[in-house]
């Protein structure tokens, strides 16, 4: 068990450095400079090339690198150039409304999810398993905006059932609960395809090994064998794959923050991009790219806990 | 939704051209007794024939503007103009002739990614199959591809390269590489087990072209499934990095950044943003339930 979660601990180190690396030099080739956008249109020569050596811009690469990494090792990510706050605070002030969607999504698609797989599965062959199939494709098939789209011009507009523009507080208040509500159906709605289809293929692989069969000898109710022995043993391969998933529901969580103008790192990200905000956009993809480590580094964990087969390889 | 209409056969492996014939044909006609498969075909058959003749078949210039016409709406309701049938945009382009174009664009974008990261991807998976001592390092890169969320290549290219169509087509590429390189690598690896490969080594051919000639077409049915699989989600995910303003700028017409350009006008022009919308959700499902129908059909052992 230790060595499985220290195998992956050693495992995620060179990829952190790939990505801080990689963060880092995309950065260097960054066409526009930014010293000359920190100075301003009317700054002189002279006031940009002293802003390039304040910024240490001038030092070798490798260098570069090794500052970089000192510094964001010290949590210091830079200053935004266009707030001139510091990229950390920034951060630190999305890093919460996004998890917070992520958790809101999460909490209703992937319940609903599993219960339409095993649906499908339990029926196999049958029109309601064809019904949820169908529908799982389209929902893989759907672009999430146009969802949420529709979401933003019924729900929130023509029957101004839920507002569709920011957070107004944490989940557990009332006007935070609406606020989150609709940018929550649009991310978790394009969620339960996947989740069901995997429950639907991993739930078939069970049912047709030999412990179910036995149970079924054993006279065991089809209720029982299903909701007990079969949906148990189901549920480890889709908690992986759901775990990998994240980075799916990441980048849906992108185009939500945008379209409700969420304040998360997504909205943050792009936002910081379209502004060619060099600072921004490197921590908040730093952030992003972290995160997923971290999630794919608890996934893993769980699984072993979860399988005791993954342990004991 | 097609996986339990066609029976399992055996894949078509390697059999003299009369019986690889006979078997394609018998490929098309399964596919054609899909019906969901069959329709796709037909609407991608369509689309893929409208984004070609775009410039014919648009009754209006994409980029030609009229702001007195501007968010008209689409016939079905009242106040269209008969000249535009689905409306006009917020600075009065006709919506059909940019549905045109733009699908073009976003099919081009699709397809070249596609092809590219296909071409890496399939690459890579026949030399990790075939010198197992690169296996390693070449699945070891792969897997950190896979894992990473596709968007983030979406952001992190756009932030050096600046948002537009090529930034996007980047990183649509790599976004793709994994799950070729992947696929190809286990089809691969089960043609490796193959007699005829250890008579082609028995004859002293050089490795490339063993892969090229031998191991290559023998992977091809395989690699195209999935290249038609991806497409429908590599298309997915330029539209929503178009849509949040990373790929094609405006005034380029392409279907992610016209839903993007309706959005100011939801609440009294919807068909602006939605139309675009609906497009793309129709080319995506059809290479989805296309693609299934492919995999079930051309590669039954694949299917889970």
């Amino acid at each position: 068990m230790l060595h499985h979660i220290a195998h992956r601990l050693l495992i995620s180190i060179p990829v952190l450095i790939g990505v801080l690396f990689i963060g880092f030099l995309l950065m260097q080739v960054v066409p526009t400079d930014p010293a000359t956008v920190l100075a301003g249109p009317t700054a002189s020569a002279a006031d940009v090339e002293a802003i390039r050596e304040a910024m240490g811009l001038n030092e070798p690469v490798l260098l570069q690198f090794a500052m970089y990494l000192g510094r964001v090792l010290q949590g210091d990510l830079g200053r935004s150039l266009i707030s001139n706050t510091e990229v950390l605070v920034e951060l630190g002030n999305t890093v919460g409304p996004t998890m917070e969607l992520m958790f809101a999504s999460l909490i209703w698609a992937v319940p609903l999810g599993i219960t339409f797989g095993t649906l499908a599965a339990v029926r196999r062959g049958l029109v309601s398993d064809r019904i949820i199939m169908a529908a799982s494709v389209a929902g893989v098939s759907m672009p999430i905006f146009w969802f949420g789209l529709m979401l933003i011009q019924y729900v929130g507009f023509k029957w101004q059932l839920l507002p569709f523009q920011g957070r107004a507080g944490p989940l557990w208040t009332l006007e935070g609960l609406r606020h989150i509500a609709l940018p929550a159906i649009t991310l978790g709605g394009v969620f339960i395809g996947p989740v069901a289809r995997m429950t639907r293929t991993s739930l078939l692989e069970v049912l047709g090994s030999d412990f179910v069969r036995t149970a079924r000898a054993k006279g065991v109710s089809e209720r029982t064998v299903v909701l007990t022995h079969a949906l148990r043993n189901s549920l480890i391969p889709v908690i992986t794959l759901i775990g990998l998933q994240i980075g799916f529901l990441l980048g849906g969580a992108v185009v939500t923050e945008s379209m409700f103008a969420w304040p998360g790192v997504g909205r943050l990200a792009v936002g910081a991009i379209v502004s060619a905000d060099y600072a921004l956009s490197q921590g908040a993809i730093l952030v992003l790219a972290l995160s997923f480590i971290l999630v794919n580094l608890i996934v893993d964990v769980l699984y072993a806990v979860l399988d005791p087969r993954v342990r004991a390889g | 939704m097609t996986e339990m209409q066609i029976e399992r056969g055996p894949a078509a492996a390697t059999e003299p051209d009369a019986a690889v014939a006979m078997a394609r044909s018998s490929i098309l006609r399964k596919l054609a007794r899909d019906k969901g498969a069959l329709l796709s075909a037909i609407i991608l058959s369509v689309i893929v024939f409208c984004a070609v003749f775009a410039p014919i078949l648009a009754p209006h210039d994409p980029y030609d503007n009229n702001l007195r016409n501007m968010l008209k709406p689409p016939v079905w309701v009242d106040g269209a103009l008969p000249e535009h049938l689905l409306g006009t945009d917020g600075q009065g382009r006709d919506i059909i002739t940019r549905l045109l174009y733009g699908t073009r664009t976003t099919l081009v974008m699709g397809l070249l990614a596609v092809l590219a990261g296909g071409l890496i991807g399939a690459s890579l998976g026949l030399v990790a199959a075939y010198f197992r001592r690169l296996e390693g390092p070449i699945m070891r890169l792969v897997d950190i591809l896979l894992s990473f969320p596709s968007i983030l290549f979406g952001l992190a290219i756009a932030a050096v390269l600046g948002a537009g169509i090529f930034a996007i087509t980047i990183a649509l590429t790599i976004a793709a590489i994994p799950t070729i390189a992947r696929i190809t690598r286990g089809a691969a690896l089960v043609q490796m087990q193959m007699e005829y490969i250890t008579a082609c080594r028995a004859i002293g051919m050089s490795d490339l072209r063993i892969i090229w000639r031998h191991l290559l077409p023998n992977c091809l049915s395989t690699i195209f499934v999935y290249l038609t699989l991806q497409l429908g989600q590599t298309i997915l995910l330029g539209a929503a990095l178009s849509f949040i303003g990373l790929g094609a700028q405006p005034p380029t017409a392409e279907l992610g950044t016209m839903a993007a350009e309706g959005r100011n006008f939801l609440f009294f022009a919807p068909h602006v943003s939605t139309i675009p919308s609906l497009v793309i959700f129709l080319i995506v499902l059809a290479f989805n339930v296309l693609g299934d129908a492919l995999r079930d059909v051309l590669d039954p052992r694949l299917r889970q």
